[in-house]
């Protein structure tokens, strides 16, 4: 024994060495350990499981374990370097409570809601779920039928819940925990150029000379893009940073001009910026006159609450016409932004005028190019489509768009929340490649890819995110199937939506997840999951770099791909279960068949051989559907996007490369759309086009400053923002079974000023309660950590399952993208 | 915890193999505990709370920790409170650069922070590296609230050589 | 934390290094690495680096072997790289570095 273990050491000793010499040991000279199959590990690229960056990661196998990973020194993200996260993402698949068998709740063998959890086989889990569907179907038809799904779903699984949910349920309720996440950006996109996504890429990050961070905490929340603008900022002296946020944070450090705002005043000092911009003369008169034009937004939309709120019956156009606006020309959008003096902005927002004015004037300098970023702080946000309006109108003022570091850049949270959320198009308006349910032309290409008689797919648009939690809780929708998210800790207010919700007798509620989290708690059975390197898939991270990997190891025995799950449940399912007489009369020969034939196999999907999956690759998902399934709803999913600016590479290919941005016209990439050279769209001789719009032109809007849906009062009287920390993914479901990461961040507190501390008697580490109208969370003071709260405003982090601040927040959306604004309600805090 | 100061370029390299002994039976949680899903909640219904914990105290033994892999960044084993790591200042530095380890005898930043984007050595740490946390952790006194079953690499070695040579 | 401990026969070291030698010397810096007892050569590279090894029983042991060495002429940078102990009193291992 004792041989040995001096052999195992001396063994590591010569590796090490080895390394540091660059030299590897002949087998021979090192007849040791290293000379065998024994230390073999195999290395394959996969992109990273957390945020949107998009890192590349070298992950290191070794029977059948994932026992390394470290940051891919060949891929253009990350050249090598991971965030902490990243670098444990090695130990995410083995919290020791990983699932391994559905659970379902019980009483006497049988189902029952108020039962306990008890294992059951994925048979009787599906013979469960089929029945309650087929129930659901019968009583209430497709419409209380519904499915909450993710902007960490690969792509394929995205897809494959779209057309299971569109197309064979015929339900357009299926949303994405995205729209808690990039609803607004979409939204802005949308209206100012008419096609989704950023024109520039992290490019823009060694091009720049400015950077303007709009509410995004990118030092924490994208780490490695924060590495790639400190090496900017910090190896070019002329380069400057601006850093914008309701609260100060740890992005403030690098700061040159570090701006706190009021929360919702964003609003005002974008329009001061355009107002700059135009009193100072400094209008790109030439890019302007060609490129855009000008309209009017409708105001006074409301907050998406529910109807009978005070704060909708007040609102005067929270209806259908919320989103439209107006023609108007140069002058009139130059005197509605007039009235956005410094003086007045300066006192609205609590900035003081010279800092106003050093980044107005970061923007006006035509010699400076710009790179704006933002995150939640914009899409979060009741008027998260305004504000991505309006930083996109102070770019194409100055024409400083679409070339390297002149980029209006909105950054994703999720690993493809722009893969499978946008361009799939997993929301419950929307179709993939950008086309929408109510567009008759977009559900006809759909049915005609999806070889699926016309009428399919229903008009009418689905229930989004907050929606869902709503008539879940009101009993219209009772069939719920939530994957890869955790939504009972994610959305706002559960307390008086989502949980009574979920718990409403009239709904049966389905999470799919790897691990037992809040979400599964609330719900009636629980399905275990194989996660990330456990199944093969693709990515879409925020600069449209779409990613793929293969499986590297096997799920613990009894845990399924997201993927599987959908594919084998649809099998429970004839078309004539699903669909009327009349629709399966179109197209006779579907008759008799189950939906996964329908969907899946006999389509477009089934068409690529299991024999095209490499042979020394796992694939369990292909193996056991037969064929190579990856591959197939890729190939199909990607003809919606070819020859329509949307166009992906042959499937091969993502294998090969470390992803690659689209359009992918002729095998190569595009890194700045809408810019004549470096996007094939492009008309030749515009110099630039926005051709999302079918006049070329981007839209400036005129749209003013409104108040927030909630503001702090005599009795609430602090403002309170949630958000995210460095340490955790999201809800913690993973990173919070990662010791190292649980210890460095274990809990959420709540960061306050030192002098709200003292006014309420409380000092670091107090028991303290957080109240709002709908519902408290206990937790303890901070008054010293990296948040620095202004007086009268807190930020308490998400993460913690143990404390759930969205039992205290609002559910406020913004109606045009129905992304619910998690930073502004109000509060008051009590000592316990 | 013994320790032979061989040449700081040890600590550094990212490549000092830390084999942890422990025992790595992957056994799937017993029934009992997948019952009780609340394993974050420590068992707590939803539309409850159990009282937070106490704010739990930074580790500050300066005791190196194994890592688990060569490639870990090493977490912290100190506190950081008050460092000031910003565009003037670099705290962490003071101890940690080249420069400044033979006085301090903190290890030095392995030669990866001196790489640029391209892969090349600069004289000084790469500004890419700069931000120290954006890797390196602290630990706070506390007990994880899930066992984490993760194998090093090391202890699946060990066990396949003592396995072919014991026989 | 560097402690310096006495000597025990209970204790295995081993310790790894990466010799950078004049090249017009190389065997004969070769050979003597493998004059040191307990010393092994694993791999040499094409520009001359020698990795090696050197076992001893304690820390002082390890380090009057690597003077040896490392005073040798033709030597013009010894980087070690890599050291530890197996206290096989205990059975238990100490983490290295």
């Amino acid at each position: 024994m004792t041989i040995n273990r001096r052999e195992f050491i001396k063994a590591n000793a010569i590796a090490a060495a080895a390394a540091v010499a660059g030299v590897s040991v002949p087998a021979i000279a090192s007849n040791l350990i290293t000379s065998s199959d024994i230390t073999k590990l195999k290395w394959d690229k996969a992109p990273c499981r957390f945020c949107g960056t998009g890192c590349s990661v070298n992950v290191g196998v070794m029977d059948g374990k994932v026992v390394a990973t470290h940051g891919d020194i060949k891929s253009p993200v990350n050249k090598g370097l991971n965030c902490v996260k990243g670098y444990f993402l090695s130990k995410i698949m083995y919290g020791k409570d990983r699932l391994t068998t559905p659970l379902l709740r019980m009483t006497n063998g049988k189902y029952d809601k108020e039962g306990e959890f008890a294992p059951v086989s994925w048979d009787q889990a599906f013979n469960v779920m089929a029945e309650k569907a087929k129930d659901t179907l019968k009583k209430d038809g497709p419409e209380a039928l519904g499915m909450f799904g993710s902007g960490q779903w690969t792509v394929q699984e995205g897809y494959a819940a779209v057309k299971l949910m569109k197309a064979g349920f015929r339900t357009n309720n299926i949303d994405p925990n995205a729209r808690h996440c990039m609803a607004s950006a979409v939204g802005g996109f949308m209206r100012t150029f008419g096609i989704d996504e950023p024109m520039g890429c992290y490019d823009d990050l060694e091009a720049a000379d400015a950077f303007v961070l709009w509410g995004s905490n990118m030092a924490e929340m994208h780490p490695i893009l924060w590495t790639r603008l400190t090496d900017r900022r910090l190896s070019s002296p002329h380069v400057k940073v601006a850093v914008l946020s309701t609260f100060e944070h740890r992005s403030f450090d690098l700061a040159d001009n570090g701006m706190i705002f009021t929360p919702q005043t964003d609003l005002a000092i974008l329009n001061y910026i355009a107002n700059y911009i135009i009193k100072t003369d400094r209008v790109n008169k030439d890019f302007v006159s060609k490129h855009t034009n000008f309209r009017l937004g409708e105001t006074d939309i409301g907050y998406g609450l529910r109807p009978e709120h005070p704060l909708e019956q007040a609102a005067k156009n929270n209806g259908k016409t919320a989103g439209s606006s107006t023609p108007i020309d140069f002058d009139e959008y130059a005197k509605f932004v007039s009235t956005y003096t410094v003086e007045y902005v300066s006192k609205l927002s609590g900035v003081p005028e010279h800092k106003l004015e050093a980044l107005a004037e970061l923007y006006a300098d035509p010699k400076i190019k710009v790179t704006s970023f933002w995150t939640m702080g914009f899409n979060q946000h009741t008027r998260g489509v305004w504000a991505n309006n309006l930083v996109y109108n102070i770019h194409l003022l100055t024409g400083k768009i679409s070339t390297p570091g002149n980029s209006p850049f909105s950054l994703t949270g999720q690993p493809s929340a722009c893969g499978t959320a946008r361009e799939v198009g997993t929301f419950s308006h929307r179709l993939p490649a950008d086309m929408v349910v109510n567009n008759p032309k977009h559900r006809a290409i759909a049915e005609k890819i999806w070889d699926l008689p016309e009428g399919t797919v229903p008009p009418k648009p689905g229930y989004h995110a907050a929606l869902q939690n709503r008539m879940l809780k009101d009993g219209k929708l009772n069939f719920y199937w939530v994957q890869c998210n955790n939504n009972m800790q994610a959305a706002a207010n559960i307390n008086e939506e989502g949980y009574p919700g979920y718990r409403n007798p009239k709904n049966f509620i389905i999470v799919s997840d790897p691990y037992p989290t809040v979400t599964a708690q609330a719900a009636d059975l629980i399905l275990p999951t194989a996660m990330w390197v456990e199944k093969e898939g693709v990515y879409g991270n925020a600069e449209r770099r779409t990613q793929s990997w293969y499986q590297m190891v096997e799920a613990p025995t009894g845990a399924k791909s997201d993927l599987w799950q959908l594919v084998e449940f649809s099998k429970r399912f004839k078309v004539e279960d699903v669909w009327p007489e009349e629709l399966i009369a179109k197209k006779p020969e579907v008759r008799g068949k189950t939906l996964y034939d329908v969907l899946y196999k006999d389509s477009s999907v089934g068409k690529f051989s299991i024999d095209e999956v490499p042979e020394d690759r796992l694939n369990d998902d292909a193996r056991d559907f037969g064929f190579y399934i990856q591959k197939g709803l890729f190939e199909e999913y990607a003809t919606f996007g070819r020859g329509h600016a949307h166009d992906l590479a042959p499937y091969d290919t993502y294998h090969k490369e470390r992803g690659l941005r689209w359009p992918v016209v002729n095998g190569k990439e595009t890194k700045w759309r809408f810019k004549e050279g470096s996007d094939p769209y492009v008309k030749s001789g515009s110099g630039w086009d926005f051709y999302g719009h079918k006049d070329g032109r981007a839209r400036i809007f005129a749209l003013p400053y409104e108040p927030a849906a909630e503001s702090p009062d005599e009795e609430y009287d602090l403002w309170l923002s949630t958000g995210r920390v460095l340490e955790h993914w999201h809800s913690g479901s993973m990173t919070q079974r990662v010791p190292e990461l649980y210890k460095a961040m274990p809990d959420a507190l709540v960061y306050m000023h030192p002098d709200d501390a003292k006014k309420r008697g409380m000092r670091r580490g107090d028991l303290v309660k957080l109240i709002s109208r709908r519902g408290e969370v206990q937790t303890r003071v901070e008054t010293r950590g990296r948040n620095k709260p202004p007086i009268g405003l807190v930020f308490m982090p998400w993460f913690d399952a143990s404390r759930l601040v969205n039992k205290v927040t609002l559910d406020a959306t913004d109606p045009l993208s129905k992304q619910t604004d998690f930073k502004k309600c109000a509060i008051k805090i009590v000592k316990v | 915890m013994k320790n032979l100061n061989l040449a700081s370029i040890a600590g550094l390299m990212a490549i000092v193999l830390s084999p942890v002994f422990t025992s790595f039976t992957v056994t799937a949680a017993d029934k009992a505990e997948i019952n009780t899903v609340a394993t974050l909640r420590d068992h707590t219904k939803i539309n409850t709370q159990k009282e937070p914990n106490p704010i739990p105290k930074v580790v500050n033994k300066d005791i190196k920790k194994a890592r688990n892999y060569p490639m870990q960044p090493p977490v912290i084993p100190h506190t950081i409170r008050s460092y000031e790591v910003n565009r003037y200042n670099n705290k962490c530095m003071s101890c940690h650069s080249r420069q400044r380890t033979e006085k301090s005898q903190a290890p030095m930043v392995s030669v990866t922070h001196f790489m640029n984007r391209d892969g090349n050595f600069l004289a000084e740490i790469s500004p890419r590296r700069y931000f120290c946390n954006q890797c390196h952790v602290t630990q706070l006194d506390t007990k994880p609230l899930v066992e984490n079953t993760f194998t090093d690499m090391h202890s699946l070695m060990k066990q396949k050589t003592a396995n072919t040579k014991e026989h | 934390m560097t402690k310096n401990t006495e000597d025990t026969t209970s204790e295995y070291h081993v310790a790894s290094f990466v010799a950078y030698p004049l090249l017009a010397q190389l065997d004969e810096v070769k050979q003597a690495i493998t004059d040191v007892e307990g010393s092994e050569i694993h791999a040499t590279s094409e520009e001359g680096k020698i990795v090696f090894t050197i076992e001893g029983n304690s820390y002082r042991d390890i380090g009057t072997k690597m003077d040896i060495i490392r005073v040798h002429k033709g030597i013009i940078n010894l980087s070690p790289v890599y050291h530890q102990i197996l206290d096989e009193s205990t059975g238990d291992d100490v983490a290295p570095l």
